[in-house]
């Protein structure tokens, strides 16, 4: 007779996504082991991170232990916990808190500010929650009842940090937070109505696959537009103007990745150095296809010849694989200075966005706001920082998604974040226009002098 | 505080196959001392539970299949690793309380903890090909609780999945209500299973197994008829919002021609045209489609690859299948495309329990990396999928696997059409 959860595979897979994408073993079943707190303990002692799972007719009630299960009489202060609720609907709430679990004459007790929080009683299939936490937990009537079952589960595959709580239960708010700001958001003084972000870079760093990442993350699936994946020369060779539309046929929002062939360290090869010039004065039209020895000319017939400042570039960011900035070569250092330069010469504002970032999580600080400072100090933000002269803030660091779509809201918080941030450097461009700039502009009003 | 089992992936696996369950480690000497005490307070009343004994320079244990109260007998399973091979020999049948309580018994298997020693009887010893002595020293030990990898609350699970995502493609609507069809394309080599994908989906909304397209059980295959499905929901039920696209396979020698692709991409090819591996369309053909719609244009390519057969692709294949794939990515506006990767079941170590999580299973991945390294093709776009070769009922496990594979491409679709320049959806 085999010993199974009682959790159906969907609530699993829920438990499973709320706590991070873990695995999770079974280690005590009330209804199998001796509803006592010897046998509990027995079991669930020594076991690392755990969660402890009380069913009732229509939800379920939870506590997620970061350190060990308390011991007989022994009590482990501050450690750190969240409680949790899943409806029969599916919903979930959480609750941070820090407590002090202590085992007390057959009870297991969490303790925050001396008021027992959560207490469970084994022997009388018992549970009492403080009317603090029931409020948050949306599950007023729990106030001191019998349970149908308890169930303890190992919780398996968590990075061993402090943050990790705070961070597990922010991150789904948080990423719904900038959602709905970049869905609102308007571009500085209201002078164009989208934003058109320039994807600059070597071929393969990535440029393609965060346009997809980013429709994707406001999809809710894994999309494929742009054509990605590895050739001998670059797959892009068209240069497109992608919108993105909130959700399937809605609306369109407030900014247009625009995707160009790769940088080729090679003279001749890869994107032309004229044709950055036109793309940045919003001369070349969707779907041109380039020539890397031919830069498109005015003759050109779908050439825009009176580019107004709707078609311009307003930010302009540079793609690179993080792990290649060790070894890139002098000639695509030397490309690089040369884009850099055509840049500035417009005035354009910019950023560096890496791609590729293996370790994640540690980008952001556990309240998102930030970057964190062991990333920001890492050797390769130091090298882009002075190649491309951009300050560090403006050094931007997603992971893509990749292998199968699992959702992962903090991969979205960095792509979401990244982009807030190009908007905002964008704002920056538009603020520092000189006035009049409006409406139509005649290109030599804007071409620098050389 | 390190939980992790020592196990290699291979071994769990491996192990796995040998007992028909999935592991959760309950015991490990390293982290809760080499007690018995420490090992039956949480192993005790755990059910079926597997133990395993590293020494070393080998790896071997028990498996106890029932540890419950009602039966007082049970023969037990000792096993060893002979590299990735596994070894067994068959005790008892003994008391169980012998193996709850003192892990075993001092003629055939038992454990001392607190010595680190397992004792054995010869015989047990010479069948397991381990030391030459009766008593081992082991540097660790382990005890997993074993569930069943398809028990009724994942099958719940799964059948509720299926359902769901049944549902959603039923009521599929492409993008911008820009055509009633989306038309999938088929393309891969002879043999990958192109034909039975077709034949899979079709059965998923048949409610059995059928077999519409034929299958080439020989190599030099059967199909050089462009085929476009349309396959209804039920057996007399509405068209479904798709329809698949099934073509000559790609072959170093005779196979589908290069300079056909553009012409079935921008909607030329009628259904039943008969292919020539030496002679393209053209636009003479009695039945070529001289003006093609949005509808008759092909919005999303599957590259359908056999799993087993990566690793033997000639260099004049791989090049093949780059210069189809370049053509599907630079014909006019860029069909978007995936690849489906198929005959998983049959690769080494892969049983129906994995394809639940096929996507977590080391060997689907090292695949994945394969066709991504081989072929260039972008790892999210590689999808796992289950095709119906000998049964005659539906299996929910497959379905689940070609639904979410065949959603994929809807919403891989939806991207082309989202793409399109208004002049081209007039």
């Amino acid at each position: 007779m085999a010993v199974t959860t009682r959790l159906t595979w969907n609530e699993e897979k829920i438990l499973q996504k709320l706590l991070g994408n873990v695995s999770l073993s079974l280690l005590y079943k009330s209804s199998v082991h001796e509803c006592s707190i010897g046998e509990m303990l027995d079991k669930c002692n020594h076991q690392g991170p755990t969660i402890t799972v009380i069913y009732f007719h229509n939800c379920i009630v939870g506590a997620f232990l970061l350190g060990d299960y308390p011991q007989q009489g022994e009590s482990y202060r501050n450690q750190n916990s969240f409680y949790f609720s899943l409806k029969t609907n599916k919903t979930e709430t959480t609750e941070i808190l820090n407590v002090e679990p202590r085992i007390i004459s057959k009870k297991l007790e969490f303790y925050s500010s001396n008021d027992i929080i959560f207490s469970l009683i084994p022997q009388e299939s018992k549970i009492f929650i403080h009317p603090s936490l029931l409020t948050p937990l949306g599950i007023k009537h729990l106030y001191s009842t019998n349970y149908l079952e308890c169930e303890v589960f190992r919780v398996e595959g968590i990075k061993d940090d402090k943050s990790y709580i705070r961070r597990i239960t922010g991150v789904a708010q948080y990423r719904n937070k900038l959602l709905s700001e970049l869905r609102a958001y308007t571009p500085c003084a209201d002078l164009v109505s989208k934003i058109n972000i320039l994807l600059l870079g070597p071929v393969g760093s990535g440029k393609s696959s965060f346009f997809n990442s980013v429709k994707s993350v406001f999809q809710g699936h894994v999309t494929r537009q742009a054509a990605v994946g590895s050739d001998v020369t670059s797959i892009t060779e068209l240069y497109r103007m992608y919108s993105i539309q909130d959700e399937k046929d809605g609306k369109s929002l407030p900014f247009i990745l625009c995707d160009t062939m790769g940088l080729d360290e090679k003279e001749g090869a890869g994107l032309c150095m004229d044709d950055i010039s036109h793309i940045l004065e919003g001369c070349v039209p969707d779907r041109y296809h380039f020539r890397p020895q031919q830069p498109i000319t005015s003759r050109h017939p779908t050439f825009i010849t009176s580019p107004s400042l709707k078609d311009r570039i307003h930010c302009v960011a540079y793609v690179l694989d993080i792990n290649c900035i060790d070894s890139l070569s002098f000639e695509m250092v030397a490309k690089f200075k040369q884009v850099q330069k055509i840049v500035l010469n417009y005035g354009e504002s910019h950023v560096a966005l890496l791609t590729k970032v293996k370790n994640y999580h540690g980008v952001l600080q556990e309240d998102f706001l930030n970057m964190n400072n062991t990333m920001t100090s890492q050797s390769q933000i130091m090298k882009i920082q002075a190649m491309l002269k951009i300050p560090i803030s403006n050094i931007l660091m997603v992971e893509n998604y990749a292998p199968e779509w699992e959702q992962d809201p903090l991969k979205d918080v960095l792509i979401l974040s990244a982009l807030r941030q190009m908007l905002r450097t964008a704002d920056d461009y538009l603020d520092d226009l000189p006035p009049g700039i409006t409406g139509s502009i005649r290109p030599q009003a804007l071409r620098p002098t050389l | 505080r390190n939980m992790a089992t020592r196990l290699t992936w291979i071994q769990e696996k491996k192990l796995q196959n040998l007992v028909k369950g999935k592991f959760s480690l309950l015991y490990r000497a390293s982290v809760h001392g080499f007690t018995n005490n420490s090992l039956i307070w949480r192993c005790c009343n755990q059910g079926p539970t597997l133990l395993v004994i590293y020494s070393s320079d080998h790896v071997f244990g028990s498996y106890i299949p029932q540890n419950d109260k009602n039966k007082t007998r049970v023969s037990c399973l000792l096993f060893a690793f002979e590299e990735t091979k596994i070894l067994r020999c068959e005790i008892g049948p003994h008391d169980l309380n012998d193996y709850v309580y003192h892990y075993g018994n001092k003629e055939e298997f038992q454990i001392d903890l607190s010595e680190k020693k397992v004792t054995m009887s010869l015989d047990t010893i010479k069948k397991l090909k381990l030391s030459q002595h009766q008593t081992i020293s082991f540097e660790e030990c382990e005890v997993f609780r074993c569930e069943d990898l398809l028990d009724t609350r994942k099958m719940e699970g799964v059948a509720e999945l299926r359902g769901s995502l049944l549902s959603s493609i039923r009521t599929y609507k492409p993008s911008r209500d820009l055509v009633n069809q989306m038309r999938i394309l088929l393309l891969g080599p002879i043999g990958a299973g192109k034909s039975s994908f077709f034949n899979s989906v079709k059965s998923v909304f048949r409610g059995h197994v059928t077999h519409q397209a034929l299958v080439s059980s020989d190599r030099t295959g059967i199909s050089e008829q462009y085929r476009t499905y349309s396959i209804k929901d039920g057996k007399d039920g509405n068209s479904l919002p798709f329809i698949l696209c099934d073509s000559m396979g790609l072959s170093e020698e005779k196979g589908l021609c290069m300079d056909d692709i553009p012409y079935i991409l921008k909607g030329h090819v009628p259904d039943r045209y008969q292919f020539n591996f030496m002679k393209p369309i053209t636009p003479g053909h009695s039945n070529y489609i001289d003006f093609p719609l949005l509808e008759d244009r092909i919005h999303c390519v599957a590259f359908v690859f056999d799993a087993n057969s990566i690793g033997q692709l000639s260099d004049e294949m791989v090049a093949k299948i780059k210069k189809a794939r370049r053509e599907v990515i630079k014909c006019g506006i860029g069909v978007v495309h995936v690849v489906l990767l198929t005959c998983v079941d049959s690769m080494d170590l892969i049983t129906k329990g994995d394809l639940i999580d096929i996507y977590k299973c080391m060997p689907v991945k090292l695949k994945q990396e394969e066709v991504h390294k081989k072929l260039g093709f972008a790892l999210s776009d590689i999808l796992v999928v289950s095709n119906y070769t000998s049964e005659w009922n539906l299996d929910p496990i497959k379905d689940v696997l070609n639904l979410s594979a065949l959603r994929q491409m809807l919403w891989a679709a939806d991207d082309f059409l989202e793409d399109l320049p208004l002049e081209e959806t007039g």
